[in-house]
């Protein structure tokens, strides 16, 4: 791709979104870095010749992935309310969370996984516990499970007058019951011991669950996806700072799939893609003196 | 050269007179022996290229690579493609030209700038009273559109014409480099950036090509497969045999979008002549249908060569054909 004009960064030539190149410079688009190697490193005279383009696509992609994953802090972030489930379902692009926090009165609280469970699937059982099947001999499974019911029915009861005001309970057919009094909570699981809610988060459902102490509050979801953009290619990039080495990891991945390459030729790619991704991180964290500095200067501050 | 050829092949073949060759037959000897030659190109070059590869082949003047590649690309040639009415339930199916060797490239442009149709016809302009064309940017909102060498293709010829934009006269007005519209002509401006390779994948892999979320030909990484014969070719070297091209995605779709660069088949030599009294035919170059061998005149004695096998064969003089046979194998020895 040619470089840009001013005009064409800053206004995208007066053609509506005016903003879509903005900040383009520090990326290198997925179309060049696949033009750049085939022009570079594959041809009668290079390491690699008689390639076919999709082949270093298909790698080319691959290197971006696995660079979203945790190399590139290219976060993504979403902000969606909570659904009567308290679940919030996951971004069509979502690959793994970084954070979740709920967003109350222009505050972000950050909130923490719950590692027991508030989620399951069920099967019908009879009064003698035996599994109930359809005619096509499939266990049949209730819409949801005492688990995800006690999850959905679960709420704060705000009564000033009661004494259970401001307490978890369980509002069924209109009764509150509660799990204790105020006061007489024992065996507190600190984990969970929270203000704020906390989630667990059911990947192949796609649902991240909250418990409900929060109430029907926005939630923000951090987290990193593979870098695909849904398909559109046009949209594909990497950081300049990871150029060399999306070269050196397709470089990489070709020779280490090919028949009669000495194994030498491997290793040295193997090595080059791996130091050039630890200078790329090291480049992209960032880490200068004025960084340093303003850290420093926090030593003497006084802890009260 | 065509001439100089025949008369040296009638010098070594006329032995007491009965090595007579009637124009006719050394046309048909010509264009086997061009052909021959031709072909023998490629295999050279692969050859040249294994050497070069091996450190056995020289730079500058010693390059015979370079060589090779400047007869080749001789017969380099770019067209726009064509779809046909037969096509239109099918609109990504494109028909190759009929002259190719050899598909070298495919070109897809993805960005058309404008398109309409003419209405009025000067030389060397594209005039059009609903263009909308971008002369003279008086604010700073938008730059001059199209741009100075942008591709202009008209669709309505056959074959698909091509030209540059030269200057952007008026918001109606572009200069061309090339006279192509005509009055009432369909046109597509195409931005001269972006054109992407499409990528030739053959039958056994598109469908693994097409199911792959990572792989999956876009706009951004085209792809085609060779295609059988279209019913509607017309009679032409290719017109039997896989002359279409299915390009993927099946979004690709727009007349003029695709481009093609291609190695054609030279066109065949004729020595033609006037017939005088005595019946001895006499060269005539001015002839419509004259034409002249289109490889260098370092093939010349290549072509003489071959061409007193096949007359050896003809006249049955064996001579003839073992002195055309080892002019070969001395020259093949030389050039490797």
């Amino acid at each position: 791709m040619a470089y840009i004009s001013q005009f064409t960064y800053y206004e995208n030539n007066g053609v509506t979104p005016t903003d879509a190149n903005q900040g383009s410079y520090q990326y290198v688009p997925l179309q060049d870095i696949v033009n750049n190697f085939m022009l570079m490193y594959q041809g009668n005279h290079e390491l690699l010749n008689n390639l076919e383009r999709y082949q270093v696509l298909f790698h080319a992609k691959r290197g971006i992935q696995e660079l979203n994953y945790d190399a590139m802090k290219e976060i993504k972030i979403l902000q969606l309310t909570l659904d009567h489930n308290f679940s919030f379902t996951l971004p069509s692009d979502y690959v793994n969370w970084v954070r979740i926090s709920q967003y109350k009165d222009g505050v972000l609280y950050p909130l923490s996984e719950n590692i027991q469970t508030n989620w399951s699937t069920a099967y019908l059982q009879d009064n003698n516990s035996n599994i109930l099947f359809d005619q096509d001999g499939n266990a049949l499974r209730p819409q949801d499970s005492q688990v995800d019911l006690s999850r959905a029915q679960r709420s704060i009861y705000l009564n000033p007058k009661s004494l259970f005001d401001g307490c978890e309970g369980y509002c069924v057919d209109g009764c509150w019951y509660f799990d204790y009094q105020v006061g007489s909570r024992f065996g507190l699981n600190t984990e969970t011991a929270n203000q704020n809610p906390t989630f667990k988060i059911d990947k192949q459902a796609g649902k991240i669950y909250f418990s409900t102490a929060g109430g029907h509050d926005s939630i923000v979801l951090e987290y990193v996806s593979d870098g695909m953009e849904n398909g559109n290619d046009s949209l594909v990039s990497v950081n300049k700072m990871f150029e060399e080495f999306i070269y050196a990891y397709i470089r990489y991945a070709i020779l280490n799939s090919r028949v009669g390459v000495q194994e030498y030729i491997v290793n040295r790619a193997r090595k080059d893609k791996s130091s050039l991704l630890r200078n790329a991180k090291l480049r992209l964290s960032n880490i200068h003196p004025g960084r340093l500095l303003m850290n420093l200067r926090g030593q003497n501050k006084w802890i009260k | 050269m065509i001439n100089e050829v025949r008369n040296t092949v009638l010098a070594l073949a006329n032995k007491n007179n009965y090595g007579y060759i009637s124009p006719g037959d050394f046309n048909l000897y010509c264009e086997q022996a061009q052909l021959d030659i031709f072909e023998d190109y490629f295999y050279q070059y692969n050859n040249w290229l294994n050497k070069e590869n091996a450190r056995m082949s020289g730079t500058g003047y010693a390059n015979i690579v370079k060589g090779l590649e400047e007869v080749i690309d001789s017969f380099s040639t770019q067209v726009f493609l064509d779809q046909t009415v037969a096509n239109l339930n099918n609109a990504s199916l494109y028909e190759l030209p009929l002259d190719y060797y050899l598909i070298n490239k495919v070109l897809y442009y993805p960005t058309a700038l404008f398109a309409g149709t003419t209405t009025a016809q000067q030389g060397y302009k594209l005039i059009d009273s609903t263009g909308g064309f971008v002369s003279n940017p008086v604010t700073s909102t938008f730059l001059q559109n199209p741009p100075i060498g942008s591709i202009v293709v008209n669709t309505s010829s056959a074959p698909i014409s091509q030209a540059f934009v030269t200057a952007v006269d008026s918001d109606t007005t572009l200069s061309l480099s090339e006279d192509i519209m005509a009055n009432g002509q369909n046109y597509v401006v195409y931005s001269g950036n972006n054109i992407t390779d499409v990528e030739r994948v053959n039958q056994q892999k598109i469908n693994y090509l097409l199911s792959s979320n990572l792989t999956s030909p876009t706009t951004q990484f085209p792809a085609y497969i060779l295609s059988g014969a279209s019913s509607n070719q017309q009679p032409g070297p290719n017109s039997n045999i896989g002359n279409t091209i299915t390009v993927y995605p099946i979004t690709i779709r727009q007349k003029g979008a695709i481009q093609v660069q291609y190695v054609r088949y030279p066109v065949t030599p004729n020595w033609t002549f006037v017939t005088l009294q005595g019946g001895e035919p006499l060269f005539d170059q001015t002839a419509a249908d004259y034409q002249d061998f289109e490889l260098p005149i370092s093939d010349q004695n290549g072509l003489i060569a071959k061409i007193c096998q096949y007359i050896g064969i003809e006249i049955r003089e064996a001579d003839l054909y073992e002195f055309g046979k080892n002019e070969i194998v001395q020259d093949n020895q030389i050039q490797t």
